[in-house]
């Protein structure tokens, strides 16, 4: 227990420890440690590289680092001059002090993060561009011999042949009725909707969130209603095409179906729980949280053949509905212990008032709690949803059949096989498959943000 | 002392808790029975009903049941709010985590599968009784109908061991119970279906409780697999948060420079790594890190160096893991800084100026001290998180480097959790799955350890006791 002080107290004085002999010399012992780790790290990491033979698809320039190195001591020396220009200039036009030190270290900020955006962002840059070159170009055989050095050596994909090919393989033989096309057209306005609203947030309403509050709900919820429609109506016998890649959109609608209705029980099966753990007494309650929290540490993926057997046995092998309830077990215990924690951060009076004037628990939980509960409603049901997306291995047991396949699937048949691998049709899905997930972060990502650091958990 | 059960106030303590248990165990489990005993009348009179309408009638016998039980106990009530998460838990996580830690004792695997064995299906005659069954002859590869029983080791004695019998079709085997075998004849304990002709009999390949045997197996050869898997997972767990850390930390406090411009377009761009699902990401990244093509390669070719072996040696192969998973990982860590920096004061920067310290010595002093409270958890959950990372191992690629004098099931890339997945579904693992439940119950009690010292940490039994 902590003994509560006023501020006032001064029978606590604060001294300052020298640190003991063997604390101030931890910190360069555990640093001598990992230097020799790391020597001899390198040691063991250069030894398979001594038979490692150049090869013919990989363009090796000798020396190339020198280059590389003296490059950046060009753009460092140009910051220093910049800087200076931008140190007197700054002077000029606020007319107080500013110090050299800190415009450079900024500008060096800036390069620092641009290197770190390149070497983080490219990649992804690569398997997008990637994708519109129909010769699998991720596994190119066979270098350009012209252009300048990087287009050579293959880092810059060659645009020559660019074409849509592997994006028409994804559809082929897909057909689709008119009314869907008109939902689509439907939820598509809606989407542009959205994003001019948005943007009209910003600049117009000068980034004022309520300004145009009732249109973007209203806009939102049209989207999802047309997505839910196409989703729900979507199915197997309008993909006629030959090959697992012509039917990867029915697996995204798969993937996007099972991972819906897994968010939705996520928060079917938690929210009273949730509720009940933070307002109700009762004993057992902290140990059947507990409970819950520990019964899911066991690793799922090596219970699949009891989960299997459990699923055959009630007649739901191979379809959504086993899957979904599958996943759902595993979804209680995290959204159980989230909503909890939003539950008492919520004033208790409010509920109080409630209880005084004839209301019983559950209309209070109904009627009070329920309705202020949106937001964790909504980082609990994406979180889920997400979640559920990545997921290939359950999935991967319990659904047999090109036509139940999920994205994670899906994807894996594509790479699976080293000589029958496709990769541009890889990257093709692989750009379509991120897509709604991309979209879906970025369009909400305050709630991941607040809520993924609060539960100090990453699913 | 009696225990007032009848008032809406729940009865208190070790017994209260008990008393609301068995409450609730006779509330499901006489809905349970009600809602099996109908299903099975319903499915002698509609044979085409299928099986989960058990499901919807138990949910239909719940509900009065849950009315009916109020009436009785009204504190009852309380629980009723936790009811359908633990429904459903005890149906899909808790059914199937019994049924595997059981499997960890028997030695039920891709063989042992409890079905018949058609490679021993020898031709039989039945007898006019209809109890014993004649083999026409001892196959060349068994020494006698014991040892084509699979009976032989145990003593010999095949009573009660289950038998196959399969029609002329010999696609529906019936299954009997052997009562006593003498030379080639076969007695059953009843005698055969009087519709049943049989012509064909073999073993059926059951399964058997082994006691600690698979336990045993993974210990004694331990240092082909248990131990070299266990320290990477411990030393991947444990290296790749402290890594991830350190630049979330570097890149969260360069993007906390409110004199910054674009910190904002920055921090967007950097958070796209979290937004990709992982398993869309990771097997790019084994395209991109492949020896021969990938981009990885050709990128670092052009600054002098030879093609890496990242996915086909077995050092570098966890280099390309730490690697693949930093970048999976800084933008939540970048987040969780900027997120934990705005809660520190500006005027404790401001007084640092105004004393003269230095931007390095500030951080030193103020930010690294302060942010320690909001990393601890993370950096916690973090590694129980990575203790069971199965997706970075398993999609990276598809064929991981193997080591010598290991065992085939566990590759140098594997953790404890891919390596019991690739032994009970790889091809190499011969779906041993009473070995792989043995590894998962040492698994979920590694996993269940580290959360307690997690949580203990974490403040998290403090909260929940609140």
């Amino acid at each position: 227990m902590t003994v509560e002080r006023s501020a006032h107290d001064t029978s606590v004085v604060y001294r300052p420890q020298e640190p003991s002999l063997l604390q101030r010399l931890l910190p360069w012992v555990l640093g001598v440690a990992a230097l020799v780790g790391l020597y001899f790290l390198v040691q063991a990491l250069r030894a398979p590289l001594a038979d490692v033979r150049p090869s013919s698809s990989i363009l090796r320039v000798e020396n190339g680092w020198v280059t590389f190195l003296l490059f950046l001591l060009g753009v460092v020396g140009l910051l220093l001059l910049t800087s200076l220009i931008g140190t007197a200039w700054g002077r000029r036009v606020t007319g107080r002090k500013i110090r050299y030190s800190a415009v450079l270290g900024d500008q060096l900020t800036h390069l620092f993060i641009w290197l770190v955006i390149v070497a983080a962002i490219y990649p992804l840059l690569f398997v997008l561009l990637a994708s519109f070159d129909p010769r699998n170009s991720l596994y190119q055989f066979f270098l350009p011999t012209e252009g300048n050095v990087f287009v050579r050596s293959g880092v810059i994909p060659n645009f020559a042949n660019s074409s849509l090919e592997n994006y028409q393989k994804l559809i082929d033989g897909v057909t689709i009725p008119a009314w869907q096309l008109v939902v689509l057209g439907v939820g598509a306005v809606a989407l542009i909707a959205i994003l001019v609203l948005a943007l009209l947030t910003r600049t117009v309403g000068g980034g004022d969130e309520k300004a145009y509050e009732r249109p973007r709900t209203w806009a939102t919820r049209i989207m999802l209603a047309a997505l839910a429609l196409v989703v729900i109506f979507l199915r197997p016998e309008q993909f006629t095409g030959q090959g697992n890649e012509s039917k990867f959109i029915l697996s995204i609608r798969n993937t996007m179906l099972v991972s819906g209705l897994t968010g939705l029980m996520g928060i079917l099966l938690s929210t009273t729980a949730g509720y009940a753990m933070a307002r109700l007494r009762f004993p057992g309650r902290f140990q059947t949280l507990l409970f819950f929290i520990f019964v899911q540490m066991f690793p799922v993926f090596l219970a699949l053949v009891a989960i299997k057997y459990l699923l055959f046995a009630l007649g739901l092998d191979n379809t959504f509905t086993g899957l979904i309830l599958a996943y759902s077990g595993g979804a209680i215990a995290f959204n159980t212990w989230i909503y909890k924690g939003y539950v008492e951060s919520l004033p208790e009076s409010l509920e109080e008032a409630a209880l005084v004037d004839g209301a019983t628990r559950w209309q209070s939980f109904w009627r009070v709690v329920l309705p202020l509960s949106g937001s964790i409603l909504v980082f609990m049901f994406l979180n889920q949803f997400i979640g559920t997306y990545a997921e290939f291995i359950v999935s991967s047991r319990v659904l047999t059949g090109v036509e139940n396949w999920t994205v994670g699937v899906m994807l894996q048949s594509f790479t699976e096989g080293q000589f029958s691998t496709k990769w541009g049709v890889f990257a093709a899905a692989a750009v379509v498959g991120a897509l709604p997930i991309v979209a879906l972060f970025y369009g909400f990502q305050r709630y991941f943000v607040s809520g993924a650091v609060a539960g100090g958990v990453k699913e | 002392m009696t225990i007032p059960l009848r008032s809406a106030k729940p009865p208190q303590g070790g017994s209260g808790f008990a008393i609301a248990v068995v409450v609730l165990l006779v509330l499901v489990g006489v809905s349970g029975l009600l809602a099996w005993g109908v299903s099975s009348l319903l499915a002698a009179q509609f044979p085409t009903l299928p099986a989960w309408t058990l499901l919807l009638l138990v949910i239909v016998a719940l509900v009065p049941g849950m009315f009916v039980v109020a009436r009785a106990f009204p504190w009852i009530t309380n629980w009723y709010y936790l009811l359908p998460a633990i429904v459903v838990l005890a149906a899909f996580t808790v059914f199937p985590i019994v049924y595997t830690v059981n499997f960890a004792f028997t030695n039920y695997s891709g063989i042992n599968s409890g079905f018949p064995d058609t490679s021993y299906k020898t031709t039989v005659a039945l007898s006019q009784d209809r109890r014993t069954v004649t083999f026409s002859e001892v196959p060349g590869d068994v020494s006698s109908i014991e040892q084509l029983l699979g009976c032989a080791q145990g003593g010999g004695s095949c009573r009660g061991r289950p038998i196959a019998l399969y029609d002329e079709e010999g696609i529906n085997p019936v299954t009997y119970t052997v009562q006593s075998v003498q030379g080639r004849a076969v007695t059953l304990t009843a005698p055969v279906a009087a519709a049943f002709v049989a012509t064909d009999a073999t073993r059926v390949n059951t399964y058997g409780y082994v006691a600690l045997a698979q336990f045993q197996r993974i210990f004694a050869r331990a240092s082909a697999a248990l131990w070299p898997v266990f320290g990477w997972t411990v030393i991947f767990a444990a290296s790749t948060i402290v890594i991830n850390a350190v630049a979330g930390l570097v890149l969260g406090i360069l993007l906390n420079n409110k004199r910054l411009k674009f910190r904002n377009f920055y921090r967007t761009l950097l958070f796209l790594p979290w937004a990709i699902p992982t398993v869309i990401s990771i097997p790019m990244w084994g395209a991109l890190l492949n020896q021969q093509f990938g981009i990885v390669n050709k990128t670092l070719g052009l600054l002098g160096a030879v093609p890496i072996p990242w996915l086909n040696d077995a050092l570098w192969i966890k280099m390309a893991i730490l690697l693949v998973n930093l970048w999976l990982g800084f933008p939540y860590m970048m987040t969780a800084t900027i997120a934990a920096l705005s809660t520190i004061p500006d005027e404790l920067y401001e007084a640092a100026d105004i004393d003269g310290a230095s931007r390095l010595q500030q951080i030193r002093s103020i930010t690294l001290p302060l942010l320690r409270g909001a990393f601890t958890p993370i950096l916690l959950s973090g590694f129980a998180f990575n203790f069971n990372n199965f997706g970075i191992v398993y999609l990276l690629t598809p064929t991981p480097p193997t080591i010598e004098g290991r065992e085939s099931t566990a590759s140098a890339a594997d953790i404890l959790l891919s390596w019991g997945y690739r032994v009970a579904f790889s091809a190499n693992g011969g779906q041993d799955f009473g070995l792989a439940s043995a590894i998962a119950v040492i698994i979920g009690i590694l996993t269940i350890g580290i959360s307690v010292i997690n949580f203990r940490a974490a403040g998290v039994f403090k909260e929940a006791r609140r």
